[in-house]
């Protein structure tokens, strides 16, 4: 081969090759194919994992991005105040009276509430999206069905009286705030395009295709663009009733790596990353031009034990589990930006919930975890199963429960699956434990206390799959009294005190240690001022740069 | 420089009576075997996908979705069925180009594909062409120059195309050249202030933009373009140039180069005119192979830059228990493979005499 080679070819070859290299370099260097960023002062740009959006529909939506965004495309009949989501505030309702038996509601409505489409929008197209929602009966409908309304009776119960007026009958004297709380929340209240959704109708779906890619609501900003999996424009309403917004539009881009969304960030690429990661934000947080901004939002992150298990039926097994829990340790070690320590079933901000301290009270003590476990007649331990998904703190959080069982002699067997498995198992009743979270729809004690504690029918073929405390096997009647004892309570105090008391039970006996109540955390540039945002909701259209 | 022996069986066959043309033959037998594959794929496909532990009525639904409503789902889903009804329903779907729907965008799958295979296509087939046009004289040269500089050059540069992992040097690549440097534009397949300006009429881009003779709108998104198809071009510039280095070595030590060189052809036309010429087949085999694997998406790298295409939609819908979008993506993969097999096919009857 060598002997083949041609020296002068090879020379020249190597001349060629440098030209090529040094050319290629100096025409990189020459090429700064992108300027340097900036966004618009007119509008707000995030970057945000938008994956799982697959509808507009109001009476549809259940995933956290769409229900972010429908929020502000579509006003509901009233809202939370931004500053505290326990107090309601006037939205598309400007006031309301309630009948003396509380079984009543009537809400006047504001002067000139528009559509996009300049389509009528009264108190009739409110009813009939209302109505439209329990029609349809996807997920959402439960908000209204859980207060006596159904498929037979909405048209009846809920009604336009004249344009401006809308009236609500209810089936028992539910305390006031509460409905208006879940009416508030959960997108059941919004005023749709009547008359476009009707011309749109695919077999008698309401309108519900339409909405797959659009938004027909009165509200500050309507879906201007959509590409699926790539980005989402929010253009703001120029006939919009209300205050208007005051940037003009809402870009998201979707960005599924958190380092990425980092990048976009800190080169000023976008104003706002959804989904840092804690390191990041860790990182992050105290550089200049970024300021991380966070709320508690109704989530919490539990450990639920099966109550038809032959270890954890026994309550004090249960107590003592909550004593292996390493809640300080946890909450520096792992969960500084991702939530708080709650041991109570009220989440923080919900009208009736225990303070901080008080719904709070465990801490590790093994002993006492020893002592417990002995009166349950096991002083040598057990083995169980914990099983969990693909939340990120969820490994973290279960190895050290694991290491600290070690210690008392239980062994903890850990089994991490894909979360639509791990829901499966859990709502078939196939664990002896397992780790995941839930969400509240209301800022009242009731929202966790009709779900974690509370529990109707405890037989297998009762199939309440949509509630945790039948997943858990676990009924109680004592405390299924007392929720519904506080539900109905009118005196506020009173209620709060019943719910009080509850707490402090369930924290003892109830099948789930609670562990942390989550937040809502972003990165922000600076130049966006006035964010405002609560455990329910964010309010884009006080945003301004 | 042709085997002699290899004329005689063609000579054989030759007298054989022939009842159809060649072509016939040929497309009648591919055409078989490309049903009896995707068949093959489309039923492990589909029954791998029943037989997972994942619930597609909780992934549609959630987690807080009441019995009823579970028990609608199923029915709508047709899931209470039994299973060889459920995939005959499937197979004929998939006859009239139905999929069915995604569960986790709501959409027909044919869509979602329609939606994100032209992101995945317009990035492999420029990271393809950076990857065979560097790949394949950095391999022939490296042979060329077997053990001098630049032989170890283009080696070092290859095992790092190996190694380093695609996501690395991504991430890597957007501190430097987009965080760093500015030269570049970073994540996703254009600006935002500019997507809306884009006509999608192929769903590429760079083509797109050009036609419509939209400079400004092009330069950007090839600013977006360069970087993560020149990361995925890298990883196949390593596996291109090993490979025709050592094809190419095996041809230097022929006795026809000697040949040549004695008849005094030039050493650049002995090499490309006739080494590489022989190479051509192995070449067109690799370099078919490698765009395949592009094809598939590269998951990390599409994550890495916000890149909406295949690959990512696949590991979501494998995440979230989708399965109608897992099987429709695996057979849309298949399909890719058995294509670039036929071209190859195809491409070899044109480079190889002996094949026709």
């Amino acid at each position: 081969m060598s002997k083949l080679r041609n020296g002068k070819t090879f020379r020249r070859l190597r001349r060629t090759l440098t030209a090529t290299i040094a050319g290629a370099a100096i025409g990189l260097a020459a090429l700064p194919l992108a300027g340097r960023a900036a966004t618009p002062g007119s509008a707000l740009v995030m970057a945000w994992n938008i994956d799982a959006i697959s509808t507009f529909d109001p009476a549809q939506v259940g995933e956290v991005v769409t229900n972010e965004l429908i929020q502000n495309t579509c006003d509901s009949l009233v809202d939370f105040d931004p500053s505290d989501e326990s107090k309601v505030v006037p939205g598309l309702a400007k006031t309301w009276d309630v009948s003396q038996d509380r079984q009543q509601i009537t809400f006047h409505l504001n002067a000139g509430l528009t559509l996009p489409s300049g389509n009528p929008a009264t108190a009739h197209e409110l009813a009939w999206s209302m109505q439209r929602v329990v029609t349809l009966g996807f997920g959402n409908a439960a908000t209204l069905t859980e207060y006596g309304f159904n498929k037979e009776n909405v048209k009846e119960r809920i009604v336009a009286t004249d344009d401006n007026t809308l009236v609500m009958k209810l089936d028992k004297p539910y305390p006031t705030n509460l409905i208006l709380q879940a009416i508030g929340a959960n997108r059941v209240s919004g005023l749709m395009d009547m008359k476009l959704l009707m011309e749109k109708q695919v077999n008698g779906d309401l309108g519900n295709k339409y909405l797959a890619t659009n938004t027909a609501c009165v509200g500050p900003y309507r879906l201007a663009q959509w590409n699926a999996g790539e980005s989402i424009v929010l253009q703001a309403n120029d006939n919009y009733w209300g205050e208007k917004p005051k940037l003009q539009r809402i870009l998201i881009r979707h960005v599924a790596e958190p380092g990425t969304q980092r990048l976009l960030l800190t080169q000023g690429d976008v104003d706002i990353a959804r989904d840092l990661s804690p390191d990041d934000l860790a990182d992050l947080d105290g550089k200049p031009g970024i300021e991380i901004k966070k709320v508690l939002k109704p989530q919490l992150f539990f450990w639920v034990f099966n109550a038809a298990d032959p270890v954890f039926k026994d309550e004090k097994v249960r107590l003592a589990m909550r004593y292996l829990i390493d809640y300080d340790g946890l909450a520096k070690s792992v969960m500084p930006y991702l939530g708080v320590p709650r041991a109570s079933f009220a989440q923080i901000g919900a009208i009736g919930a225990l303070d901080e301290k008080e719904g709070q009270p465990f801490s590790l003590d093994l002993d006492k975890a020893k002592q417990l476990l002995t009166e349950a007649g096991y002083p040598n331990g057990f083995e169980s199963n914990v099983l969990f998904g693909t939340l990120p703190h969820s490994a973290p959080i279960a190895q050290s429960i694991q290491q600290n069982a070690a210690k008392v002699g239980v062994k903890l067997n850990l089994e991490r699956m894909a979360n639509a498995q791990l829901f499966s198992r859990i709502r078939g009743r196939e664990f002896k434990s397992g780790m995941l979270a839930w969400q509240t729809g209301v800022p009242d004690a009731h929202g966790n206390a009709s779900r974690l504690v509370y529990n109707p029918d405890n037989r297998a073929e009762a199939k309440l799959t949509q509630i945790p405390a039948w997943r858990a096997s676990f009924q109680n009647e004592d405390f299924n009294a007392r929720v519904q004892q506080a539900l109905l309570e009118g005196d506020p105090e009173k209620r709060n005190q019943l719910y009080f008391s509850l707490q402090k039970d369930v924290m003892e006996k109830g099948p789930m240690a609670v562990m942390f109540q989550m937040y809502n955390i972003i990165g922000a540039s600076d130049k966006v001022k006035d964010w405002s945002w609560n455990g329910f909701r964010v309010y884009y259209s006080s945003a301004h740069k | 420089m042709v085997d002699i022996t290899q004329t005689a069986p063609r000579a054989i066959a030759g007298t054989r009576r022939k009842l159809l043309p060649s072509w016939v033959t040929f497309a009648g037998k591919t055409l078989l075997s490309v049903c009896v594959t995707l068949l093959g794929l489309a039923a492990l496909t589909f029954f791998i996908g029943r037989l997972l532990p994942i619930d597609p009525v909780v992934a549609i639904l959630g987690d807080n979705s009441t019995q009823e409503a579970y028990d609608n789902m199923v029915r709508q889903l047709g899931l209470d069925k039994p299973l060889w009804y459920q995939f005959g329903v499937y197979i004929k779907g998939i006859l009239s180009l139905d999929l069915g729907q995604a569960l986790t965008t709501g959409k027909p799958v044919i869509d979602d594909i329609a939606r994100v295979f032209p992101a995945t296509l317009e990035l492999a087939s420029v990271a393809i062409v950076i990857g065979t046009g560097l790949g394949i004289p950095a391999g022939v040269l490296a042979a060329m120059y077997r053990n001098s500089w630049i032989d170890h050059t283009i080696r070092f540069i290859g095992l790092l195309g190996y190694s380093a992992p695609n996501f690395w040097l991504g991430l890597m690549g957007l501190v430097l050249f987009y965080a760093g440097l500015g030269w570049i534009g970073g994540p996703g397949r254009i600006d935002l202030i500019y997507e809306f300006d884009i006509q999608p009429v192929t769903g590429f881009y760079l083509l797109d933009t050009a036609m419509a003779g939209n400079w400004d709108v092009f330069r950007n998104v090839f600013s977006h373009i360069i970087l993560p198809a020149s990361i995925l071009g890298f990883g196949a510039l390593a596996y291109i140039s090993r490979m025709t280095r050592s094809f190419m070595i095996e041809q230097l030590s022929q006795e026809y180069i000697v040949a040549a060189r004695v008849k005094g052809l030039s050493w650049h036309r002995t090499v490309w005119g006739h080494a590489f010429r022989n190479i051509a087949v192995q070449v067109v085999t690799v370099v078919a192979l490698s765009y395949a694997f592009l094809l598939e998406g590269a998951v990390l790298t599409e994550t890495v830059f916000a890149w909406p295409g295949f690959g990512r939609y696949l590991t979501n819908a494998l995440l979230a228990g989708d399965m109608n979008a897992v099987v429709g993506c695996t057979l849309l993969v298949g399909v890719i493979f058995v294509s670039l097999n036929l071209l190859c096919d195809l491409l070899y009857r044109i480079c190889d005499p002996r094949t026709r």
